[in-house]
């Protein structure tokens, strides 16, 4: 039986290994993956301020100080490290427009001509309440874009007017810029030995686990599509009739789900060995990367793991599913109600990555369907063996639905098919 | 020795029953057709003797053994629902039938290449199945089902859908078994085949065996109760007139392509 298993399993992992769209996916998508980083860090730079604006200062006070605020500070109020960031920012530009509470109407009626017509992007009045109060108009075109801008603006006028208030009060504005200290959490697990990378690269360990994850949630959904088609083919080509002549039907399923999770597998060392190769310290050096991200080697395994576990039990529901039908079309509809659990999970990450032990993360990591991709955020094994019990129910649908051709079955003939022996 | 027994059989689907307490008795060597309408059971009793289904209620003796998965070693079948994988190429495909019996790729290749030239498949055996045409494809089923030199041939309507020139093929087959004293069973719903094949029948009607044994038994008994056909002036076969025909012609053999 090992033996049939195993000629069964080859010829499946060879079918999907010898087609073309096997290796375009595999290093399609790693390539896609990074072309979507490098957009990010494109579009992250359009964020910053740009255009000209306006400021109609008619305290007479603010204006220098705005701009000064501007000068020093980067886009997120910190002081600027180096000088390719304020070369960026410059193309924000602000233009000094004086003004009295007497010829302010006149002066409103120009710019906003001005702004409609966009030759401004925006004027800002400030007036006594900017020093009161800290309230300041911002007049543009339409209220619903820059919000980022917006807020940065924001930022630089506090600062200024906070300064010019304590220097009413007789403190020298030079002390605030001394005093104030920025908090900053420095985050490790508690341990009497302290590693120095735990708590390191946060954010990107996020995003690792983050971008894994994703991988995890695609490629159960395509495998487990490939184990569809593979039954339906099988089964509309009549040939299953053939193999189970010498092969048993849960042989033959198991087979089918091995070999095409072997193939799953050979595209997650493919990936592997990718990531591996470009964070080697030899390609970072090259690529001029200076905080050389680091995949932890346990992230790796539990990666692996979860997506194995989950493969089986979705697999498995993908070729019962299959069986019973004759077309793609009527086997999705039933597959979708175990898949939605999959888009939960995929919608319900964030939470349970927040927050691993907490209630939500452990329901989700409770329920067969979507603990492989909790538990995989969670990164705590305890998964409960209910794939076992899924692919042994799957083989009793898949070993009655494979012979069954016309007529679609309707969903309590098959759970009557599930509960049968034989 | 009997070849394959079944003793009370009984198969279910449902509240529909699909094989009706049937009893059957196929000795070693005779080609044995299983006849009846479409619906009768014919299928359903292949499968169980195959060990494809099981059945509900009695026994199913192969080779003086109870029919399990070793058995179907021995036996090469070919359902009515036939195919092939369409991706994988002639040869691999040849090979996979192998390896799920237990037969390695020498000894496969070797017992093939006969039949692989007289059915002039070598040119074929590099190219994907869904190249073939459907004529050689049913050759390439047919290759499938003898590559491990089975002892018994169990084959589901295997008429259906063949042109001429490969119900020809298939009736070499049958001689070639029964020469080398292999169990042929084979299921159709034509009588004039079972007739002319067959040395013992089986009728199935509405899930029940309603007559069985040999072909001279079965006429003789019913020799007084049948009105008999008129006497027939012995005339050649349309079948014999073809091939003459197109030997005849000067022409070459019909290929795949004419066959397609």
């Amino acid at each position: 039986m090992n033996r049939k298993l195993l000629i069964v399993v080859r010829r499946e992992f060879l079918q999907q290994v010898r087609t073309k769209g096997f290796w375009i996916a595999t290093f399609l998508i790693p390539a896609i993956g990074l072309a979507i980083v490098g957009v990010q860090i494109l579009l992250n730079r359009s964020l910053d301020a740009k255009g000209r604006v306006a400021v109609v200062d008619v305290t007479g006070r603010l204006y220098d100080s705005l701009v000064a605020e501007h000068r020093t500070r980067g886009s997120d109020g910190e002081k600027k490290k180096d000088e390719k960031a304020s070369a960026r920012s410059d193309s924000l530009e602000f233009i000094r427009v004086d003004a009295t509470a007497e010829t302010l109407p006149g002066i409103r009626k120009k710019l906003n001509a001005d702004v409609q017509a966009e030759r401004l992007k925006a004027y800002l009045v400030l007036g006594p309440g900017t020093l009161e109060k800290g309230t300041a108009e911002y007049r543009a075109k339409s209220v619903k874009s820059d919000f980022i801008m917006r807020e940065q603006i924001a930022g630089w006028l506090s600062r200024a007017a906070t300064k010019e208030r304590l220097r009413d009060k007789g403190v020298d504005p030079a002390l605030y810029e001394a005093a104030r200290v920025r908090a900053d959490l420095d985050v490790r697990e508690a341990k009497d030995v302290e590693t120095g990378e735990t708590g390191k690269n946060v954010g990107y360990n996020i995003a690792v686990s983050v971008i894994l994850f994703f991988l995890i949630y695609g490629s159960l959904f395509a495998w487990g599509g490939a184990v569809m088609r593979g039954v339906l083919e099988e089964k509309n080509n009549r040939i299953v009739e053939v193999i189970v002549s010498s092969v048993r039907p849960t042989t033959l399923m198991l087979g089918k789900i091995l070999g095409i999770g072997c193939a799953g597998l050979l595209q997650y060392a493919i990936w592997t060995t990718l990531a591996v190769l470009v964070s080697t310290p030899a390609v970072v050096a090259l690529m001029g990367v200076v905080d050389a991200p680091r995949l932890p080697v346990s992230t790796l395994v539990a990666f692996v793991v979860f997506f194995i576990l989950g493969y089986f039990l979705y697999a498995s529901l993908y070729a019962a599913f299959a069986a019973p039908f004759n077309t793609e079309a009527e086997a999705q509809q039933l597959i979708m109600i175990p898949m939605s659990f999959l888009i939960l999970a995929a919608t319900t990450w964030f939470f349970a990555f927040n927050d691993p032990d907490g209630k939500l993360a452990l329901i989700l990591s409770m329920i067969p369907f979507t603990s492989p991709l909790i538990m995989f955020m969670r990164i705590t094994v305890q998964m409960p063996p209910l794939w076992q019990i899924a692919l042994s129910v799957a083989g009793r649908v898949y070993r009655v639905g494979i012979l069954m051709y016309g007529k679609k079955p309707t969903l309590p003939e098959i759970f009557r098919w599930a509960r049968q022996a034989d | 020795m009997n070849a394959i027994e079944l003793q009370g059989v009984v198969k279910r689907f449902g509240k529909f029953t699909a094989v009706d307490r049937l009893d059957l008795a196929i000795p070693k060597g005779v080609t044995f057709g299983l006849i009846g309408p479409n619906g009768a059971g014919k299928t359903t009793t292949l499968r169980m003797i195959m060990n494809i289904t099981k059945p509900d209620e009695g026994t199913i003796t192969v080779l003086g053994q109870p029919m399990g998965e070793a058995l179907q070693q021995r036996i090469g079948y070919l359902p009515e629902e036939r195919g092939l994988y369409r991706k994988m190429k002639v040869v691999d495909q040849l090979l996979f039938f192998a390896a799920i019996k237990g037969v390695d790729r020498e000894t496969a290749l070797k017992r093939l290449s006969p039949w692989i030239d007289s059915m002039d498949l070598r040119p074929w055996l590099h190219k994907k199945t869904e190249e073939l045409s459907k004529g050689m494809q049913q050759k390439v089923q047919f290759l499938g089902t003898i590559v491990h030199d089975p002892e018994i041939l169990i084959l589901d309507e295997p008429f259906a859908g063949l042109d001429p020139i490969n119900v020809i093929l298939v009736k070499d087959f049958f001689t070639e078994f029964k020469r080398q004293g292999k169990t042929v069973v084979f299921s159709t719903h034509v009588l004039e085949q079972a007739e002319r094949l067959c040395e013992r029948i089986g009728l199935l009607y509405r899930s029940k065996k309603l007559l069985d044994g040999t072909m001279r038994e079965i006429k003789n008994a019913y020799r007084d109760r049948v009105p008999l056909p008129p006497p027939v002036e012995p005339e050649p076969e349309l079948e014999k007139i073809f091939i003459k025909v197109v030997q005849e012609s000067g022409l070459a053999a019909p290929t795949a392509e004419e066959l397609r």
